[in-house]
């Protein structure tokens, strides 16, 4: 065994994929355990947060004497209120909707902060949309060019007066200075915040923690399943085996990605815990180790040793485990490794579809890319909230698949070549 | 002596590896051949045979590089032309080659005529298909293979009927030299038998003028060729007749490996079976002096110094052992002798 | 002739009987599950907060119950469920009240099909020159190529759909930011609607054909490197063979398993660009399930999965079949049958 870890070591492929490998692993557990905040706490504002250093305003403000406020127009959507008539709000959400791609239902009235960001965005004044009167065209143009007037200066710096509401409209001091050391809440964020203002660097290691775990139990299931049919079916023979053959074809043709769709909605979200959905998984992954254990099996099946045993009178169960098992060990653990990237990406393709682990605990990379995708952080430019876990996901699978195909050119040596 | 067929003067050739190191498999073969004769070459697994067989058909790709020496086919020197002047007028016209595995030789999704077809092609654009048809129809009745082989897809045809088309096919151009590796080494005895037969036949019959076989099963070169010669680590260290060859071999090496076979024959009760103790050299580093030296019981200091050149004795016959012959054959006699009496050298040590 | 009849009838029954098990799994895994089916179906319509007209829901729970025969027992129901399906019955959808289901999948699996059977010819087509193009030049190229595409066929597909979409939707404005057409638009034959489908369809189409190449490409590279060492490779050689000839037998030979590779790769590729789809709002069978499951909308959900598994099946098979003329050695296999 100590001989046979050692040669996969000495395989290239298996050694880059194996450090990959362990670099990931060690930064999934180190990094959060580190981390100041908790993975799933939220820290900012709602909003993706690019990468970057952030002090936070009301410690800005607080430096100095207590008589200012400081309102950021993008982010205070009250504020706005004064800007744009509710009615004026709802002609644009219809407008973004019918003429831009923007989803409906995505934005409201009550959230005018980022109705006016996607209009910034995306309003081309120039452009004239087809089915829209020439009249129309140019009352949104004239619609645009008053906006941006009253949208002109984000930073407004309102007084406090003597009763203590704040008045407007002030302007701010370009002279005023605050030392960054006088400031309470200096925070990094590597890869910025997600849409819930939560830091993606720390909730990103910690779920790729999570979907290990969930690749491994999927793994573990799958395998465990895969193995006990394969080792009965390929040395007992005739009826069983083909009994197990039949049923372990049938399930190698039906799509185990459409079983796993259906059998996780069946189970509905509050059966939709992280380890039932693992197991779910591996469910529907085990043909393929079965098919490989069966062949193996067969192939050892009437090997001298093992001959030599039955002729001894050693049980079946004995025989199994002592002279089969340590045969087929290379190929179940290159099984287990292959699934586990499979669970993976099984996971993370479930929670694309809303039917991954229902978990307010934990964070895994497909819930990740759920958030990102519902939050349309692409649509935004909010890159880091998806790149980086793609790039996690991708990684993972990469690495694991590179150990397997090391291994696989280690133990089948007419492979060593290519 | 009749007109000479084949001339291969001093070739030499070498495989290089994954690791960019040489391996001098043929290193300085020369040999001859006449028309109308047949040469077996003999030798352990790794002696290099093969590999002769490859590099005489002139044509090199990777791993197999060239490195010196000259291949002369009916008067034509083949070692200086372009290889693909080569692909085009040599091989398959003047030599052809029949390969160690044949169960494998033919591509699996292709029928036997669209092969054919490819074949004759390659040296002859003008030929139609019927004509191509026609002409393989004929050659396959003469040798005894129905035609309908010919439609048929390699995986349906048996062992033995796949190795005789592949013979069909590397003569369908009447090439001058045959060069077959083990042509029946995987075969059972009957398909052994007609494929021998068949080869005879393509002799007699005039499609092929000369044949090189090469083989680890010595007692069918006796049957077989009229020469044989005796490979070791690269290079032909015994050369001699087929007769010759198994009952007089001179050279050690020889000795051991005739010494290994029994020939139902008269007078060969006493031949005593023996393996050759130790391994063939590794040919990366080859040794200097003789290459067997390490292996050999009759070894003097100076075997393992000096290049060995040839010696030539008797009519045509050769040989590579720093012994002469006469020391040799005294030797073997009294080691015949002493082992009629009982007294077995073990190991053969001096 | 007759083996063959008798290979394809063989192959014809096997495909009957799996397609009768996926058509009993669809039936008895959601009912398998605690709860009253219908209340759950229901309770999840309502609970995940999806518009629907409550009274929309309770006549579609009546219609469910009378035409799927939920009063009677379970066998008998199923029996009930065979006879709709053949009949092309899905019932009707919850969300989109009273739309029939079968008209809902079969304008989504239309788009579906459209895309991804072309991206997925194109990708493995693609994917299998360019590992033949690694396996015959090796060198540079093969180094530099495979680790990149190792990884690529790592990335999931839905993945490189969203930076697709961010990079070239987004950034650069050269494709629309998804959809299957113009949001102005509504669906019939005319030169701007194809045109606009066409604009539309470029980046889902390049990015199914991207993922799928990976994976081909890392296949038909082992195959062909070891075809490339097989020994009627070195014999037709010294038959005086052209080289570009002898490319010709190792590729066509390593393509071949790579027909069978693709058979058995469909299910998890097209679940993969399902998901894909998603991402770019594509109007095909993949957000339909994604708004059925959000919605709650069972009848869509089952039909829908029955349907993707009907599909593979039926590509399977004709794989099976393309296979069995393509390759001899399965034809000297069949005869003998």
């Amino acid at each position: 065994m100590f001989h046979q870890v050692k040669q996969a070591f000495r395989s290239p492929k298996f050694l880059v994929g194996f450090i990959i490998f362990t670099s990931l692993l060690a930064a999934a557990i180190i990094y959060p355990a580190l981390s100041m905040w908790h993975p799933l706490q939220i820290i900012t504002r709602p909003g993706f947060a690019p990468p970057g250093r952030y002090v936070n305003i009301q410690d800005v403000i607080q430096v100095r004497p207590l008589d200012r406020r400081m309102i950021l127009v993008d982010v205070d959507a009250n504020r706005l209120g004064n800007v744009v008539a509710d009615e004026d709000v709802y002609n644009m959400i219809y407008f973004l909707e019918t003429f831009l791609g923007v989803p409906v239902g995505h934005l409201s009235v009550d959230d005018q902060a980022t109705v006016i960001y996607y209009w910034n965005n995306y309003y081309d004044p120039t452009y004239r949309h087809a089915g829209m009167i020439m009249a129309e065209h140019l009352a949104w143009t004239r619609f645009h060019a008053q906006l941006q007037v009253a949208l002109d200066g984000t930073i407004i710096i309102a007084y406090r007066d003597e009763e203590g509401y704040l008045q407007e409209g002030a302007g701010f001091d370009t002279q005023d200075f605050v030392h960054i050391r006088d400031i309470v809440n200096v925070y990094h964020f590597p890869l910025g915040t997600d849409n819930f203002g939560r830091d993606m660097l720390t909730q990103m290691l910690s779920a790729m923690l999570v979907s290990l775990r969930m690749g491994l139990i999927a793994g573990l299931v799958a395998t465990s399943i895969g193995l006990t049919l394969g080792l009965v079916s390929g040395y007992l023979g005739g009826f069983v085996d083909d009994a197990i053959l039949f049923i372990t074809n049938i399930f190698t043709v039906i799509p185990g990605f459409i079983l796993l769709i259906l059998i996780t909605y069946s189970l509905g979200p509050a059966g939709r815990g992280v380890t039932v959905v693992s197991a779910v998984i591996g469910l529907t992954a085990w043909p393929w180790t079965c098919r490989a254990v069966r062949s193996q099996v067969l192939s050892l099946r009437n090997r001298d040793h093992v001959n030599l045993s039955k002729l001894s009178g050693h049980s079946m169960p004995r025989i199994i485990v002592k002279d089969i098992l340590p045969y087929v060990a290379s190929y179940v653990v290159m099984a287990l490794i292959l699934q586990i990237s499979t669970a993976i990406l099984a996971e993370a393709q479930l929670s694309m579809l809303g039917l991954g682990p229902n978990t307010a605990e934990v964070a895994t990379l497909g819930l990740m890319m759920q958030w990102a995708t519902m939050f349309s952080a692409w649509q935004v430019g909010a890159w880091w909230a998806f790149v980086p876990v793609i790039l996690a996901i991708a990684l993972m699978a990469f690495s694991l698949n590179l150990m397997n195909t090391g291994l696989d050119q280690v133990f089948n040596p007419q492979l060593r070549d290519s | 002596m009749g007109k000479v067929i084949l001339e291969v003067k001093d070739l030499k050739t070498k495989y290089v590896t994954r690791f960019k190191e040489s391996v001098y498999a043929v290193d300085g073969v020369s040999l001859q051949i006449e028309e109308g004769k047949s040469l077996g070459v003999a030798g352990e697994s790794g002696c290099g045979k093969s590999t002769l067989a490859l590099s005489l058909m002139g044509y090199y790709f990777a791993p197999l590089h060239y490195i010196s020496g000259d291949i002369i086919i009916d008067g034509k020197n083949i070692s200086g032309m372009k290889p693909d002047e080569v692909r085009k007028n040599v091989l398959g016209r003047e030599v052809a080659y029949i390969p160690q595995a044949a169960m494998n030789a033919l591509n699996p999704t292709q029928k036997v005529i669209k092969f054919v077809e490819d074949v004759v092609r390659a040296h002859d654009k003008s030929m139609s298909k019927k004509d191509i048809y026609d002409m393989a129809v004929q050659r396959f009745e003469v040798l005894g293979l129905p035609k309908e082989v010919l439609s048929k897809y390699s995986v349906e045809l048996s062992g033995g009927m796949k190795q005789r088309t592949v013979i069909a096919i590397s003569t369908i151009k009447s090439p001058k030299v045959l060069i077959a590796d083990e042509p029946s080494s995987a075969l059972d005895v009957t398909s052994q038998k007609m494929v021998i037969k068949m080869m005879r036949e393509l002799m007699e019959k005039g499609y092929i003028k000369a044949m090189i076989f090469i083989t680890h099963e010595l007692p069918l070169l006796y049957n077989v060729t009229d020469d044989i010669m005796v490979m070791y680590a690269g290079q032909i260290i015994e050369r001699g007749t087929a007769h010759e060859m198994v009952f007089d071999p001179v050279h050690p090496y020889s000795k051991g490996l005739m010494g290994s076979i029994i020939v139902p024959e008269a007078g060969t009760r006493d031949v005593k079976l023996e393996a050759i103790p130790g391994t063939p050299p590794n040919l990366k580093k080859p040794p200097p002096g003789c290459r067997f030296a390490a292996r050999c019981k009759y070894k003097i200091p100076t075997c393992e110094h000096g290049e060995r050149s040839p010696r030539i004795f008797d009519n045509n016959r050769m040989h590579r052992c720093i012994h002469s012959v006469e020391y040799l054959q005294e030797r073997y006699k009294n080691e015949r002798e002493a082992g009629s009496k009982g007294k077995v050298s073990e190991t053969g040590a001096e | 002739m007759r083996g063959y009849r008798r290979y394809y009838g063989k192959k014809l029954l096997w495909y009957l009987v799996t397609l009768f098990v996926a058509l009993a799994l669809n039936f008895f895994l959601p009912r398998l599950m605690p709860g009253d089916p219908i209340a759950a179906m229901v309770s999840q319509a309502m609970g995940d907060g999806a518009v629907i007209d409550a009274e929309a829901i309770r006549a579609v729970e009546l219609q469910f119950i009378e035409r799927f025969g939920l009063d009677q027992p379970l066998p008998m129901q199923f029996l009930i469920y065979l006879r709709n399906v053949v009949r092309g019955d899905f019932g009707t959808s919850f969300l989109q009240h009273p739309r029939p289901v079968s008209d809902i999948i079969g304008e989504s699996i239309t788009w579906t099909l459209a895309l991804q059977l072309p991206a997925i010819i194109v990708g493995w087509i693609l994917g299998n020159s360019l590992g033949a193009i690694a396996a015959y030049l090796r060198k540079g190229f093969d180094k530099g190529m495979m680790p990149v595409l190792m990884f690529v066929s790592n990335v999931p597909a839905f993945g490189l759909a969203i930076v697709m979409l961010w990079l070239f939707a987004v950034n650069l404005g050269w494709f629309p930011v998804g959809g299957g057409f113009a949001f102005d638009m509504v669906p019939h034959f005319s030169w701007d609607f194809m045109m606009s489908v066409l604009r539309h369809y470029q980046l889902p189409f390049w990015t199914m054909v991207f993922i799928t190449i990976g994976g081909q490409a890392i296949g038909m590279r082992s195959m062909s490197i070891y075809e490339l060492n097989a020994d009627y490779v070195k014999y037709a050689r010294f038959l005086g063979i052209k080289d570009s000839k002898i490319i010709k037998y190792v590729f066509r030979n390593a393509m071949l398993p790579q027909i069978t590779g693709l058979a058995f790769a469909l299910g998890a590729m097209v679940g993969g660009n399902i998901v894909a789809e998603t991402v770019f709002s594509y109007p095909g069978i993949g957000i339909t399930l994604l708004s059925s499951i959000r919605g709650g909308d069972y009848p869509v959900i089952s039909a829908a999965t029955l349907i993707i598994t009907i599909m593979i099946l039926l590509a399977n098979l004709f794989i099976e079949i393309i296979y069995g003329l393509l390759d001899p050695r399965i034809k000297a296999a069949q005869q003998d049958v």
